[in-house]
């Protein structure tokens, strides 16, 4: 190892870096604002995930059989049902257990003694794996013989299901919007620091300097105020989820609540992962305009 | 070493900077490219280094096709040239030592071997003693020599120098072209454009003579204007 060259290499890198430090300061500044949007809005998308699945999971299409179904007939259903790759449970409940849940759920709010017959049909409750799949198995249901009608909550899926989708539409438009941003003033920076070494770019040229070194210490450069940028994001987000998100959570107990925990340490990386790379681009771009010969 | 065959060179603006030149130089020479300023004396140091391309004629520097050279072989050609100019080039943050270490860094030498070349071209150069200093606290001749030992450090085969004494006063001139006859001495090729009349008839080495892009004469021992001694000058 020829810690001389290290040494030199890492000096011009130093040199570059703090030339012009208020540049410097601006380019660091945007990345990380756009990565503190980035890494709310991931963590926001993630708890709305959690939420979404949570009440997805909980979703079970109730299917009610005809009052004249045999036993046979609805048996068959039932193995019908279960036999569909996408249905993780199927339970029956005879209509006198329905009554008794009924009971349980209406606190005893309906007189249920004064009911002379038990008008509850006798029904299936059926669980699906992946929740965007209930319209289609709750449709395929509603199609089998003596199942009267299908009943699963139509319209808070459908809303549920359209919201996860806009919202990943958006996030991918705002994300790429912001990176675009960020990426524009680091290969500005970048510019300006390539302008005032212009003369060092000409010499190294002149003495034999291949492009790639002389392109190096700009790209570490870019790398270092994405990482920089990234760096100062993260903190700024810890700090204010160590702060504000116990309050939230007491102010709209359903947002953390039972959801599965996100997982920050992946989104922490891969907020790196987005400084780093911005930089890099950005800096590329930049230096090879300067380079052709 | 050098050698131009049929060479032009057309600007995209249309000027016509050189017209069918050709030029042998041999291993060792010692040349003057004498001639006006705009008349293609830069322009055909540039096509050496390759800062420029021909737009017609065959190049070849130590053995380098230079006109067919690829973009990505540029470096490679340089590495065995040394160039120097009339504004010096050098980094004024950095000290003498390190401007002419820079030209070795940068081309990824070991830091061994930049500890061995430097002190000795600084030695050859006689800056051994101003290695520390920056480039404005030396008079031009210091620079100028800095300069050179930066072209030299990596050891090329020629060394091209595009007025070298164009910023330099009467005493440090004369330095520096001692200087430039002693590396040709140890068997350095040196091509030095100028058109400093007195360097030149003082020398009285191989002088090559451009008008309008074109070579008009080339005499060994010659003198700037065509068979004119020292102090003498043409009327008109």
């Amino acid at each position: 190892m020829d810690w001389g060259k290290v040494k030199f290499f890492l000096g011009e890198v130093l040199r570059n870096f703090t030339r012009n430090a208020s540049m410097q300061a601006t380019a660091i500044g945007t990345v990380a604002i756009t990565i503190v949007i980035l890494g709310v809005f991931l963590f926001v998308r993630g708890e709305l995930a959690g939420v979404g699945t949570q009440l997805l999971d909980q979703i079970e299409i109730s299917a009610y059989f005809a009052p004249n179904a045999t036993a046979a007939q609805i048996d068959s259903v039932r193995h019908a049902v279960a036999a569909d790759p996408r249905v993780a449970s199927v339970a029956f409940v005879p209509k006198k257990q329905g009554l008794s849940e009924l009971r349980v759920r209406t606190k005893d709010a309906i007189d249920t003694s004064t009911l002379t017959e038990n008008p509850l049909p006798d029904k299936i409750r059926v669980r699906v794996r992946l929740p965007d799949q209930v319209p289609a198995v709750a449709a395929s249901i509603g199609r089998l013989k003596t199942v009267d009608n299908v009943v699963y909550g139509q319209t808070i899926v459908q809303r549920l299901l359209q919201l996860g989708d806009v919202m990943r539409r958006v996030g991918i438009a705002v994300i790429a919007i912001f990176l675009f941003v960020a990426g524009i003033i680091i290969s500005n920076t970048i510019r300006l620091t390539v302008y005032a070494r212009r003369r060092e770019i000409a010499i190294m040229q002149l003495v034999g300097a291949t492009n790639t070194y002389i392109r190096m210490p700009f790209i570490c450069e870019g790398l270092l105020d994405g990482v920089i940028g990234a760096l100062l994001a993260v903190a700024v987000l810890w700090v204010a989820r160590a702060t504000l998100w116990p309050r939230m959570l007491e102010a709209l107990p359903w947002i953390g609540f039972g959801s599965t925990p996100i997982d920050l340490g992946a989104i922490v990386a891969e907020l790196f992962l987005v400084g780093a790379a911005i930089g890099i681009v950005a800096s590329w771009i930049s230096v090879g305009r300067h380079l052709r010969t | 070493m050098i050698s131009l065959r049929g060479v032009s060179l057309v600007y995209p603006n249309g000027v016509h900077a050189l017209d069918n030149v050709t030029l042998e130089i041999a291993k060792g020479d010692f040349v003057f490219l004498v001639g006006h300023s705009g008349t293609g004396k830069s322009s055909l140091m540039k096509l050496l280094y390759r800062e420029a391309r021909p737009s017609s004629g065959e190049i070849v520097v130590d053995g380098i096709r230079v006109d067919r050279l690829k973009s990505s072989r540029v470096p490679a050609l340089r590495r065995h040239l040394g160039v120097v100019f009339q504004d010096f080039k050098l980094l004024s943050d950095k000290t003498v030592w390190e401007n002419v270490a820079f030209a070795m860094q940068v081309t990824g030498a070991h830091t061994r071997d930049v500890m061995r070349q430097v002190p000795r071209v600084l030695d050859l150069v006689g800056l051994s003693h101003k290695s520390r200093m920056y480039p404005n606290e030396l008079s031009g001749g210091e620079q100028q020599r800095t300069a050179i030992a930066r072209a030299l450090v990596n050891n090329p085969k020629i060394l091209l120098c595009d007025e070298p004494s164009g910023n330099l006063d009467p005493s440090n001139t004369t330095e520096i072209m001692e200087l430039l006859l002693r590396i040709n001495l140890k068997g350095t090729t040196v091509v030095v454009a100028t058109h400093n009349q007195a360097v030149v008839d003082r020398m009285r080495r191989r002088v090559v003579r451009l008008e309008d892009g074109r070579i008009v004469t080339d005499e060994e021992r010659g003198y700037y204007y065509l068979g004119l001694g020292q102090g003498q000058v043409l009327s008109g």
